[in-house]
């Protein structure tokens, strides 16, 4: 008896739990499923804001764009400074071009760029609004533009499709075609404004550039520029700047920590709310300062020399005594503390020269020489070059890492300098002359009297330095890969575009590897 | 459905038992057993009447008196260290029984997966080691008694910090993620294998600390034996879990006889084993000179900021333990207390444990019993900012070694007092100062309980219930102050309050099987059914102080008891549930044994996992081996050789040691600003699955000598292949890290050849020596690591993160070389006109310059006694492999003294005066020879007996821990492991300022009433 009984427990216990399937739950985090059970907005709206937030990486940090456009460029670079920077020689290899398929920053932002793509395609499947796709569709088109102009290929997915599959590849000019077409399709359903969030104005600009350099797209190494295209260029510039903005009062207000407010070029940013939620912004100031400046940096990043000569003396766009946001950086020799910082450098609370070294009495003065090397050698290799940056420091919020200043995509002066290089290009250099000098005026410096390419180049040079055009603008003017006073060999074609990282060669079968690498 | 097709099966055995009953008429014998050495009785030796369920044990006089059912003629008799014997009593009521200590403890049992065998019986590679012979000393951790002591088995202290974690490798190194850390099972219970402690936060010098030991809720003392299975046929019967090797724990459980009390009570001092050598304060003035600095920053005092941040800790451990009970009802309890002061201000390891356990029989048949277990546990661990991954600003260890020698911690204020010197402004941090002002600690309260009720349906069947609970939960505060210029809270302070809880919950049955079949063909065969379920959910709080009046005031409180009264706008709350990770698994094993002369094991095991994608839901498990034992062939004719057996055995294991939800595309939510956020967390892979291991090994076992030496050989080939990573999936795809977890192509070998010898070489009654030694000998390689396209597939890892160091990684697992071989710069010394370093192709090719993976391991112990006094020695060493000393290459390298900080000696006394725009980059310079001989412990005791009618064992002791290394590593401890993954694929072998090791002299005392 005894032992039936035993043996029923046992079985029935055991039919119990046999029962059980072996179903994963998620518990803290959603299955696609439950993302779209809120149906068309509430949850999409989050979604959206993810996508938002996940643009903040590539473009803001000083691993990103940044990076990749600038330090690539004559206008930045990131000396390695004996302990300093070498960072297995990432720096090195942007601004000498000679990174490879295995290049960390190249292969991270391939594929943060591509995140965004991927995210924005997945809201497109959760029932979103006509503005909430629109919205997507934009930042999708947006980081597209910027792979498509880095590496010529668009691999996509869509909505919906299973992870498994190696994603298909839009090349070369079907890419534009798809970016394109996108933005056309989009504009209607963008908002105006505000200029946080995709808008039209933005949207315009974005179309602009696609077809500024389709003829450089197209041929890297010999760019063309069909007139019609340049027409279209002049005549989007011309309904983006019936949009009503201004020049700010002061250059940098565009880039401050109350940009949101007093930047009136902007067309579009991305939001940071101070000591709330912000990208990496802050990056950019202390990725050059030294160690003893205030608010205490990482001694990084500088210009060339040839790049910092281009401005002239008084052109504020070189740097200003910007006043700060908090009461305790009164700045009394009314130094320059935003834009180009060269030659010794002062304490913005008492006056006094900074010192380099231990900062202690004895130690060298603060004093960065337009000289640089690539790899310094010397003993003053921690103040080798200009440093630069044009967001203002946020006194506010230094100390919790999350800086006001929102960052800025799309300008005012950007959209005017475009027009002016389409009337340029299509023999109306007389007609560029004025917008040109439209912008010179506001910033201190005298008229132009007459554009050329060169003359164009260099002013687009001054304005929009670090705002991440460098690189193409240099490959659409043809000189990318010209010697220049870091890079005296002319550079391999290859480095017109950046290669496809290994790994993402490996990943997807779809993905060739640029010509060269 | 399958399954329940399958339980029938199963279960149909049981249903033809239920008629079965016996019938028995019994008969009494009585009787006395004693030891065959010195005639001495043999108190609570098991007397059982062969295939009963009852039995009895010898009282302290070694006499018993038992009642045999009619038809039984054998009697076996059993003891802990003696061999087994069976005793003919066909027409006898009184026997007298000498047993005959198992030198070669071939009579020894292990404990297998789900179940034990007697060792001689065993087909495949199973390390045991007893209580007796544990590494003598103060552990925290289980794993740490059996250092050294298993041919196969690596078991590397990832750092000095008490209570923190091993490495532990079976048959050498095959993981590409996870922790390769192999399966514990702890009295059946198999565990999470995480510790309830909560991460740390990042207060700017890196977030990640040194893991702590999943197994700190084990008291050492309450361990019997611990038993490793090696190879697949052992091990395959834990399936998907067991690629790296299972460790079973056994807890002590009480004996038939008196009830006994054991004491044991030790006290310690711990003190720094060995310190890296960097500049005093002369030599640093010296290299002022030396390299043309100005003497600024001879700041004229004479400081050691590494002996000031380091301190002798106090160690003491109290254990006591009551067991006993008779055949039907035996229990023991225990309580223990640990205090271990680490070596480092501010750390150490507080523990309190308990265990109770209690074997029962019931019903007047004696068929129905009870095994209980419980463990209930409590630690404390206090943490320094001692961190992995510290960037520009480094970590208290580093920090230490930078700190300018001429200049003093602290100093003397006008009224006497101390005031701690804060350089300020820069990167130059007090050590001390970071010290006083940073509190880390973790509390961490776990219970492990089972119950385990059985059945005997005849004397060869028997239904085995178990349940079990681990559950753990583990709260961390840590808070900085803000008067330290740690760049991020300085002039505010921060503090952090996590929380974790680990649950485990297990359902077992099995049927258990054995039974003479034929004539002299024994089957020994379990069956069943295991429902596991795992969780782990947390949450976390952190705050920074107000920038005014300046962090979160003076109250004297830990900022942790109020941490709302910090900054409203700059605070993080997080909390998180893992998906959820559920096993169901059939299993069943068959054991023949024919004449103790040829033995077979077939094992099978099927798991299904919540964690394996929609299309891989199960995964199967087979293995087999085979057993010959030579000497008992009529043909064997060597007289020396006691017994020899050949083993052989091939099996299939697998790991799942992924996160759960891996396998799905999952969304997350995050805070941000008003709106939240919803971002994708995960690539969907529904073909997911478990990484597959086969493994063959061939093995001999021999005694020879009367049994006076004992050796086992293995040799073993082991292949993983599907190898589980964490790979990039095709862009585009799910922003930010989010990875798609997938089978990788490629295949890792891990072959080599280990042995074991134990030798009895003097076994008198005043004097006796023993010795042990093993060997393993090993080759790692990868191959086959390739793309679809057939591409090489590079997986970097090992990352540093000091200054100049970002991103930058020293190890690659890729095809041809071993596992987490180093791959950099080949360094070809110094240009003695530049300073500079020359690399060859001036350092822009990588090349494979070094295996960080022991080629050799090697054990030896031995145990002298003359009379009452006894030296127990253990060593342990690793030898042919490479360590990357990334504490030299990002800390105090030559540019710290251009800043006014220290650098190695090393440094300085290179013959070439080193530029100090020698950039600071990886290369080969830093990799070292990782060759080391340990003295892991020594013991010298002296064993008084009996004291008068109420203190017997009595044994008092001295032990030394870490006593000595023979290296020329230059860094702490060649016995290193700083943690250096690259999304979570491991690294091997890179020191970066990890908590010193330390030496520990103990004296103690053990006793019983």
């Amino acid at each position: 008896m005894t032992q039936k009984l035993i043996s029923i427990i046992i079985l029935f216990s055991i039919l119990l739990l046999s029962c059980t399937k072996l179903d994963e739950k998620l518990r803290g985090n959603l299955t696609a499923e439950q993302v779209g059970a809120g149906g068309g907005g509430g949850n999409v709206d989050a979604l959206l804001k993810g996508v938002y937030n996940n643009m903040r990486g590539p473009f803001q940090g000083n691993e990103g764009v940044y990076a990749l456009w600038e330090v690539t460029t004559d206008a930045l670079l990131v000396p390695t400074r004996g302990p300093d920077w070498d960072d297995n020689g990432v720096f090195t290899q942007l601004h000498g071009l000679t990174f490879t398929g295995e290049h960390l920053f190249n292969r991270n932002l391939f594929n943060d760029l591509n995140g965004v793509v991927f995210a924005a395609t997945e809201i497109l499947r959760f029932n979103p609004t006509a503005q909430q796709a629109a919205e997507a569709r934009f930042l999708r088109a947006m980081v597209s533009f910027m792979l498509y102009d880095g590496w010529d290929q668009l691999p996509y997915r869509e909505p919906g499709a299973s992870a498994l599959e190696a994603p298909k590849v839009r090349l070369g000019a079907e890419a534009l075609e798809y970016i394109m077409s996108e933005l056309i399709a989009i504009i209607p359903d963008l908002p105006v404004g505000p200029n946080t969030k995709a808008n039209k104005n933005a949207a315009k600009v974005l179309l602009m550039k696609c077809y500024l350099n389709k003829g450089t797209f197209a041929n890297r190494a010999a760019p063309t520029f069909d007139a019609a295209d340049m027409q279209k260029v002049i005549t989007l510039a011309d309904e983006v700047l019936a949009g009503g903005y201004t020049f700010s009062a002061n250059y940098f207000d565009n880039f401050a920590p109350a940009n949101t407010s007093i930047g009136k070029e902007n067309i579009w940013v991305a939001e940071n709310i101070g000591g709330v939620e912000s990208g990496g912004i802050r990056s950019r100031y202390h990725s050059t300062l030294h160690y003893n400046q205030p608010p205490g940096g990482w001694n990084g990043f500088s210009t060339t020399t040839d790049f910092y000569n281009k401005f002239e003396p008084n052109d504020v766009r070189k740097g200003v005594a910007y006043p700060a946001n908090d009461g305790d950086h009164p700045n009394p020799g009314n130094r320059v503390n935003v834009g180009f910082l060269a030659g010794q450098q002062y304490s913005l609370v008492t006056g006094e020269p900074l010192l380099s070294g231990d900062g202690k009495p004895g130690a060298p003065p603060l004093n960065y020489t337009p000289e640089v090397a690539l790899i310094e050698t010397g003993d003053n290799l921690e103040v080798t070059g200009v440093r630069v940056y044009k967001y203002a420091v946020d006194w506010q919020n230094e100390g919790t890492d999350l800086s006001d200043n929102d960052f800025v995509y799309f300008r005012l002066a950007d959209v005017m300098l475009m027009k002016a290089e389409a009337l340029v290009r299509t023999n109306a250099a007389a007609a560029a002359l004025p917008i040109v000098n439209a912008i010179r005026a506001n910033r201190g410096v005298t008229p132009l009297a007459s554009v050329t390419l060169d003359n164009l180049l260099d002013e687009r040079g001054r304005e929009l330095y670090m705002e991440g055009w460098r690189r193409q603008d240099l490959i659409r003017f043809g000189k990318f890969l010209g010697p220049r006073q870091l890079k005296p060999q002319e550079s391999d074609p290859k480095y017109l575009l950046f290669p496809i990282s290994n790994q993402q060669i490996a990943a997807n079968p779809n993905l060739v590897q640029n010509p060269g690498y | 459905m399958l399954s329940k097709r399958l339980l029938y099966v199963i279960f149909m055995p049981v249903f033809l038992l239920l008629s079965i009953s016996l019938l028995a008429q019994d008969r009494v014998v009585t009787g006395k057993v004693t030891d065959s050495k010195d005639g001495t009785p043999v108190v609570g030796a098991s007397v059982q009447p062969k295939g009963s369920t009852t039995g009895t044990s010898t009282s302290t006089d070694g006499s018993f008196r038992i009642s045999v059912p009619s038809g039984i003629n054998t009697l076996v008799v059993s003891s802990a260290e003696f061999e087994r014997q069976e005793i003919n009593i066909t027409d006898k009521t009184t026997i007298d029984v000498s047993l005959v200590a198992s030198t070669a403890g071939l009579s020894e049992v292990v404990v297998i997966g789900y179940g034990t065998a007697r060792k001689k019986d065993l087909t495949g590679s199973v390390g045991s080691v007893s209580e007796k012979d544990f590494n003598k000393g103060t552990y925290t951790s289980a794993d740490q008694l059996i250092q050294g002591k298993v041919a196969g088995v690596q078991i590397t202290n990832n750092s000095g910090q008490p209570g923190g974690a091993t490495s532990v490798k079976i048959r050498g190194n095959s993981a590409i993620t996870g922790s390769g850390q192999p399966l514990y099972v702890v009295d059946g219970v198999p565990l999470d294998g995480r510790s309830p402690r909560p991460g740390a936060q990042d207060f700017g010098f890196g977030g990640s600390n040194p893991a702590s030991n999943p197994l700190n809720f084990l008291n050492p003392s309450d361990i019997a034996s611990v038993d490793v299975l090696k190879d697949a046929s052992a091990t395959a019967i834990y399936g998907s879990r067991a690629a790296y090797g299972v460790v079973l724990i056994t807890t002590k459980k009480g004996k038939t006889g008196q009830t006994k009390i054991d004491f044991g009570a030790s006290v310690g001092f711990s003190s720094v084993m060995r310190k890296i050598d960097i500049l005093d304060a002369g030599q640093f003035r010296q290299a002022l000179t030396y390299y043309g600095l100005s003497n600024t920053n001879d700041k004229g005092g004479n400081s050691d900021a590494f002996d000031e941040i380091t301190q002798t800790g106090l160690v003491q451990n109290y254990n006591v333990g009551i067991s006993g009970g008779n055949e039907n009802a035996k229990y023991r309890f225990s309580l223990g207390a640990l205090d271990q002061e680490g070596i480092v201000r501010k750390t150490g390891i507080k523990k309190y444990t308990a265990d109770f356990s209690g074997q029962f029989k019931f019903l007047e048949s004696k068929k129905l019993g009870l095994d209980l277990n419980i463990i209930p546990t409590h630690y404390t661990e206090d943490l320094a900012p001692i961190s992995n991954n510290g960037g520009a600003e480094g970590s208290m260890i580093g920090q230490a070694l930078q700190w300018n020698p001429t200049l003093p911690l602290k100093v003397k204020r006008a009224n006497g007092a101390d005031s701690l010197v804060n350089v300020g402004g820069t990167s130059i941090i007090n050590p001390l100062g970071l010290s006083e002002a940073f509190n880390d600690q973790a509390k961490v309260t776990t219970i492990l309980a089972s119950i385990s009720p059985y059945y005997k349906f005849t004397s060869w069947l028997e239904y085995r219930f178990l349940y079990s609970i681990n559950y753990g939960t583990g709260t961390r505060r840590a808070s900085i102050a803000p008067d330290i210029n740690v760049a991020a809270f300085q002039g505010k302070g921060g503090a952090q309050i996590g929380q974790n809880e680990l649950s485990t919950q297990q359902f077992t049955h099995t049927l258990n099987f054995n039974k003479e079949i034929a004539n002299n063909l024994n089957l020994t065969a379990v069956a069943g059914f295991e429902y596991l379920n795992y969780s782990n959910k947390g949450f976390s709080l952190n705050a920074q102080g107000n920038t005014i009046p300046g962090g979160f005031g003076n109250f004297g409180l830990d900022y942790t008891n109020y941490i709302q009264y910090g900054n409203t706008t700059n605070r993080g709350i997080n909390s998180f549930v893992d998906p959820s990770y559920e096993l169901k698994s059939y299993f069943a094993r068959a054991a023949f044994n024919y004449q103790d002369k040829y033995l077979v094991t077939g094992t099978f095991r099927a798991d299904g996992s919540t964690k394996f994608g929609k299309n891989n839901k199960y995964g199967y498990f087979p293995s087999f081996a085979l057993a010959w034992v030579l000497t008992k062939e009529d043909f064997f004719q060597i007289d020396f050789v006691n017994s020899l057996k050949i083993r052989g055995g091939w099996g299939k294991t697998g790991n799942q040691e992924f996160p759960s939800g891996a396998a799905q595309a999952r969304y997350g939510l995050n805070g941000s600003g008003t709106t939240g956020s919803i971002t994708q967390l995960n690539n969907e892979n529904l073909d997911l699955k478990w990484q597959a291991d086969r493994q063959f090994n061939i093995g001999l076992d021999i005694t020879v000598l009367k049994n006076k030496i004992s050796a086992t050989v293995d040799y073993f080939n082991k292949r993983t292949t599907d190898l589980l990573f964490p790979s990039a999936p095709p862009q585009p795809a799910a922003p930010g890290a989010p990875i798609k977890w997938i089978n990788l192509p490629g295949k890792i070998d891990n072959k080599g050849v280990e042995a074991s010898v134990n030798a009895a070489i003097i076994n008198q009654k005043d004097m006796s020596w023993d010795f042990g030694v093993n060997a393993t000998f090993l080759k790692n390689n990868v191959s086959e690591l390739l793309t679809p396209a057939g591409a090489d597939i590079i997986i970097p890892t090992g990352t540093l993160s000091g200054q100049g160091s970002t991103g930058a990684t020293v190890q690659q697992i890729r095809n041809g070389i071993p596992i987490n071989g180093f791959v950099t710069r080949e360094f070809l010394g110094f240009d003695k006109a530049t300073g500079q370093a020359n690399y060859t192709e001036d350092g822009n090719v990588f090349y494979y310059l070094g295996n960080p993976n022991p080629t050799t391991l090697l054990g030896l112990s031995t145990t002298f006694r003359y009379q009452k006094l006894t030296l127990t020695v253990n060593m342990n060493g690793a030898f042919g492999h490479k360590i990357y000393n990334e504490t030299l290459n990002n800390i105090i390298n030559v540019g710290s003294i251009k800043r006014g900080r220290n650098i190695a000696l090393s440094v300085y006394e290179n013959p070439v005066k080193e530029s100090f725009a020698n950039r600071v980059t990886n290369s080969s310079r830093f990799l070292e020879k990782g060759n080391y001989l340990k003295m892991t412990n020594a013991t010298f005791s002296y064993n008084i007996g009996t004291l008068g009618k109420t203190f017997s064992g009595v044994n008092l002791y001295v032990t030394g821990q870490n006593l000595f290394v023979i290296t020329k590593f230059s860094g702490f401890d060649p016995e290193v492991n700083v943690d250096k993954n690259v999304n979570g694929v491991p690294s091997v072998g890179i020191e970066y300022a990890p908590y010193p090791s330390a030496r520990t002299i103990t004296l103690g005392v053990n006793f019983s009433l």
